[in-house]
């Protein structure tokens, strides 16, 4: 399903069916995904790409939050030192329309349940994305358009034992890039003190080869400088 | 012949005794002035670009521009022998009225300041101010707009918004609301407790944490009273709030638990007792 296609294409597995067909002479897009449907006619030129490809897990059900927060099994460090480990995120599709004139978003979808948490205290935390995972030392197996799998590096760079059973990244730093087998990110996490660490993504593939997906900021024109996120209200 | 710049500048120029020096002395204040007023006029813009709506933060750029523009003027004008004294007995009445009938509109453009550099509300916030619920529109420097929930448009001077008790529904991330739920002496409560719990963490807004919370809160005259207290993102609570309780109900009810209508069981003095029922379908109080 992931992918470039620059006329009509039809995915169908599962849950999931995406398409785009010609239906009398109008480009018409379609997906289904666990009994929603989405439709849309397409008015689109001859050298118009569609692209889909995983995105930032933020959008889902409703677009209220940048931020997505795994929690995991809780992860002891002691003071300098440095472990990575693998988690999984839950992932969104994304269906982008391109052409010489821009890039557009047509569509994102997703399987499984959402939901949301608040990182911090309701009078200065924030609303995330919440999902859990469980800490793998190596690659795991995902159910690929599902789950993406997230290489956490983290470092404890206080002089302290750090406890952490939670990551918040801001999802509009998220690289995501993908391959025939899975939607992966790279990501770190730098740990300050006991209670506060910065959190941000690398713009590198987890293996190589791997594709870069579109993201979401970009076909929005929304211009941004990757900031990293930094986890003031603790890091379980 | 020699140029003599003195000589020059305390050349008359034929309108009574102003000299060019005067001239010049005049025109230098105006140029100054005018200088002044752009820079500081820039800067206000710039300072409140953030702050205040293009329109607006345009209208008190000009004020300010204006004001030193006068300033320079009435600094310059004596150069001109021009004499402001009469000007200021007959300002000063004038001023005097003016200051009496824009008392209550200095006040609410003071207020306005106060309100855009304080931010207790911003455009969009869901807010309740003066007796009015409703979202904010627009924050203008004389009055704040809101639309109330029902769409009609009100507008609320400054100085009311700046001195009443504002409650701003999302200042804060996150909120809670909560639901009762009844429901009867024979069904039982940990049961229901446990089928609140899973339809409220099926439902992506009711957030993880700080996690819901569901407890027996009294034994009531018609059944045993449940309280769900949930939290939701501030800006998305309302429509968390409308769908969860009859989510709630249906899945307590499909679980043989019953929300009981309130009831009354009589007992008369020769009558044989009979066993009363409180089975019904029911209601539920929030």
């Amino acid at each position: 399903m992931f992918g470039q296609y620059t006329s009509t294409f039809r995915y169908e597995s599962g849950d999931f069916l995406v398409e785009a067909e010609r239906i009398d002479g109008l480009l018409t897009y379609r997906r289904k995904c666990e009994g929603r449907a989405f439709e849309r006619i397409l008015a689109v030129s001859e050298a118009a790409r569609v692209t889909v490809n995983p995105v930032e897990p933020v959008n889902l059900p409703k677009d209220i939050t940048d931020l997505l927060q795994i929690e995991f099994t809780p992860i002891v460090l002691e003071p300098g030192a440095a472990q990575t480990v693998y988690l999984k995120f839950p992932v969104e599709i994304g269906v982008f329309l391109a052409s010489e004139k821009g890039i557009d978003i047509l569509d994102i979808f997703g399987a499984g349940a959402q939901k949301y948490t608040l990182y911090g205290p309701p009078a200065g935390g924030a609303i995330a994305r919440w999902c859990r995972s469980g800490v793998y030392p190596r690659v795991p197996p995902v159910e690929r358009f599902r789950e993406g799998v997230m290489e956490l590096s983290i470092l404890n760079t206080s002089s302290e034992w750090a406890h952490v059973s939670c990551a918040v990244f801001n999802g509009v730093d998220m690289k995501i890039f993908y391959n025939d087998d899975i939607a992966a990110a790279t990501a770190t996490m730098k740990i300050i003190n006991p209670t506060i660490a910065e959190t941000g993504f690398i713009d590198i593939p987890l293996v190589p080869g791997m594709t870069r997906s579109v993201e979401l900021y970009r076909a929005r024109k929304i211009r941004v400088i990757s900031r990293g996120y930094l986890m003031e209200w603790g890091l379980s | 012949m020699i140029f003599s710049l003195t000589a020059t500048l305390g050349t008359s120029i034929g309108i009574g005794t102003i000299t060019v020096g005067d001239i010049l002395w005049f025109a230098g204040i105006i140029v100054v002035g005018v200088i002044i007023a752009k820079v500081v006029a820039l800067n206000v813009r710039r300072a409140l670009t953030e702050r205040l709506p293009k329109s607006e933060r345009e209208l008190l750029a000009k004020v300010v521009y204006y004001i030193i523009i006068l300033w320079a003027i009435a600094v310059a004008l004596p150069y001109l022998n021009f004499d402001l004294s009469g000007l200021l007995v007959a300002g000063g009445i004038v001023g005097l009225v003016i200051g009496f009938a824009s008392q209550s509109v200095v006040s609410n453009l003071v207020s306005g300041l106060f309100l855009m550099f304080e931010r207790p509300i911003k455009i969009g916030d869901n807010i309740n101010v003066a007796d009015i619920t409703g979202s904010v529109e627009d924050i203008k420097v004389l009055s704040t707009i809101v639309k109330t929930y029902d769409g009609i448009y009100t507008r609320i001077p400054n100085e009311k918004v700046f001195t009443s008790n504002i409650t701003n529904y999302v200042n804060n991330a996150a909120r809670r609301f909560e639901y009762k739920i009844r429901i009867r002496y024979r069904d039982d409560a940990d049961e229901a407790i446990r089928l609140a719990k899973e339809v409220i963490a099926a439902h992506p807004l009711a957030l993880k944490n700080p996690a819901p919370m569901i407890y027996v809160d009294s034994l009531g005259d018609n059944g045993i009273n449940l309280i769900a207290r949930i939290w939701a993102p501030a800006r998305n609570w309302w429509e968390v709030r409308t769908v969860l309780l009859w989510k709630i109900v249906k899945r307590l009810e499909e679980n043989g638990i019953i929300v009981p209508y309130p009831q009354r069981t009589l007992w008369l003095a020769d009558a044989e007792r009979t066993p009363g029922s409180d089975a019904g379908a029911g209601k539920v109080e929030e």
